[in-house]
């Protein structure tokens, strides 16, 4: 009785599965420092810092909502997490735990106001994407307030095991975020939020809880990862995560994820995060120039996006009334 | 013996009479069509046996006891289920998935629990069989026709062992053979003793399935009878007004 069928997903997973074969082999052979095991780590260090704000965002995107202001977030949070310490004499531990709970606090407060005050994300955050870059620049006054703690450091910014410490976090909060999407009820949810709001709330579903935790967790990575930045760079930068909030949003809709929520899945995202991590340094090893690099990927983007709807409006286009 | 009776049911927004004395009953393994124009009051009668509004006067006696539902999952609860004509469906979800949305089954690990899908398919492949439908549980219902969304929704209130379901068009937005298909999964329901009433404007497919028809105007009760003792030509002037009562 059981058809065996390719699913949507699955046929755009495969698809991007190939891309990155084919790129890995291009640039592979037209460059010679690109296939090492230091570029490769070096690659998997900068598609992690993406990676862990890529897979919460995924969820947001699922059920119709967005969060932009990735970028500024994690500038503002390693100028907070820097200034609590070097200014306010905060231990590590104590700022860590500050500039946390204030990514938490940003997401419930992106989600009060998209759900009581039906702002949409899209606004809040574009309001934020603003306020929370010039407030960096402002405080700062642009320079980088120094750290310099080398164990914090060389743990959390260097390697550990001889992978990067935040390869390592990424790859475990993949497997969290892909067991939650498949096999928990809150995952269930996410999606039935994103398919049919208007039936998931009568149903049951509080869907104005799901949203808002959601926004809450993927601010919370954006606070993480401003943190991870400071490790790595021993310093808070107001001008850090500039174009984050690009290259987060283009994995995921690389990946799959719809931009109209419903459909998306993480291991498309995973994929997506390598897929624009590889693309960025492959570039570069060909010495294109720096701002070329931000044209091609507007021009992948975008024709992933044309790729994605097609074969997603083709399976689409079964029976449905409305 | 009724599973549902309604006694005297009137409702009122302010000025606006929405239900004027409606009296009516229905048995175990009974379908009632409740039939009517725009404006009639269906909705309101079925809002207030879901729980959704309290009537301002009457009583709802559900299995021989006065009952109040102050919110639909009172109803629910007791054993009314609503089968809107939306049919509350998610796309990106399976069958399976939505049957059992809020009500999964689940293994627990202590502190966390997954979702034990294997028995969510086994228990709608249980569902669809005793509906004589051939949904499958794994499937998106993105990809599912008519009917079969029909027999996801309907399966959702065969899960809670409903007594008693409303639906509310069944039959309206979908193909003619589709429609077949969902006046089998009604008479699936009375088969199995369950109450069933049906809104519909689609005079043969009521006439098909119904044992009683039930005729509102303007928040009256004009007819209450038995199918077969009425035709499609009576009920049609009944909710015109051409005929009085009947």
């Amino acid at each position: 009785m059981l058809k065996p069928r390719i699913k949507v997903s699955n046929l755009h997973e495969i698809g991007l599965l190939l891309a990155l074969i084919i790129v890995l082999v291009i640039f592979s052979l037209t460059t010679e420092n690109f296939f090492t095991q230091r570029n490769f780590l070096s690659i998997l260090r900068s598609a992690s810092y993406v990676g862990l704000i890529a897979f919460p965002m995924t969820f947001v995107l699922i059920t119709r909502e967005i969060d932009i202001s990735v970028g500024p977030a994690v500038a503002w949070s390693g100028v907070f997490f820097a200034m609590l310490i070097k200014w306010y004499e905060f231990s590590y531990l104590n700022a860590a735990i500050i500039v946390l709970l204030w990514g938490l606090f940003t997401g419930y407060f992106i989600g009060i106001a998209r759900t009581k005050l039906f702002i949409p994300t899209f606004i809040t955050t574009l309001a934020l994407w603003s306020a929370l870059r010039g407030y960096s620049l402002f405080v700062t006054d642009g320079r980088p307030i120094a750290l310099s703690n080398k164990p914090f450091r060389e743990l959390y910014g260097g390697d550990f095991l001889n992978m990067p410490t935040v390869t390592w976090m990424m790859l475990l909060m993949f497997i969290f975020f892909w067991f939650c999407s498949r096999y928990t009820v809150m995952g269930t949810n996410i999606y039935a939020v994103g398919g049919n709001p208007k039936a998931a709330r009568s149903i049951g579903i509080n869907v104005d809880r799901i949203k808002i935790i959601t926004l809450m967790i993927t601010s919370f990575f954006s606070a993480l990862v401003g943190i991870l930045y400071v490790a790595r760079v021993s310093s808070g930068n107001a001008t850090t995560g500039e174009g984050m909030e690009f290259d987060v949003i283009a994995a995921v809709v690389v990946g799959g994820t719809a931009l109209g929520g419903a459909v998306g899945t993480m291991t498309g995202t995973l994929m997506g995060v390598l897929f624009i991590a590889m693309i960025s340094n492959g570039l570069i090893h060909w010495g294109v120039d720096p701002d070329l690099n931000k044209v091609v990927k507007g021009l992948i983007i975008f024709l992933a996006v044309v790729i994605n709807s097609n074969i997603t409006f083709k399976n689409n286009s079964g029976p449905k009334e409305d | 013996m009724p599973i549902l009776k309604l006694e005297n049911i009137s409702k009122s927004f302010g000025a606006i009479n929405a239900l004027n004395d409606v009296s009516l009953s229905i048995n175990p393994g009974e379908v009632l069509g409740l039939m009517g124009d725009n404006g009639a009051g269906k909705s309101t009668l079925i809002k207030i046996i879901a729980g959704n509004f309290k009537p301002t006067s009457g009583k709802l006696i559900f299995n021989e006891q006065a009952v109040e539902f102050a919110k639909p999952m009172d109803a629910r609860n007791k054993g009314i289920e609503v089968v809107y004509q939306d049919l509350a469906l998610c796309d990106n979800l399976t069958a399976a998935s939505n049957i059992f949305l809020t009500r999964e089954i689940k293994k627990n690990f202590g502190f966390f629990s997954i979702i034990n899908f294997n028995k969510m398919y086994e228990r709608s492949r249980e569902i669809f069989r005793d509906l004589k439908s051939e949904t499958l549980p794994e499937e998106q219902v993105k990809m599912m026709s008519g009917g079969q969304r029909q027999a996801v929704a309907i399966g959702r209130t065969k899960l809670s062992k409903a007594k008693v379901v409303l639906l509310d068009e069944p039959t309206a937005a979908i193909s003619v053979r589709q429609v077949a298909e969902v006046l089998d999964l009604i008479k699936q329901l009375k088969n199995e003793g369950i109450a069933v009433v049906i809104i519909s404007h689609r005079m043969p497919d009521v006439f098909a399935v119904s044992d009683k028809i039930a005729v509102l105007r303007r928040g009256q009760m004009v007819a209450n009878k038995l199918a077969k003792d009425s035709s499609p030509e009576e009920v049609t002037a009944l909710i015109t007004g051409a005929i009085d009562t009947a």
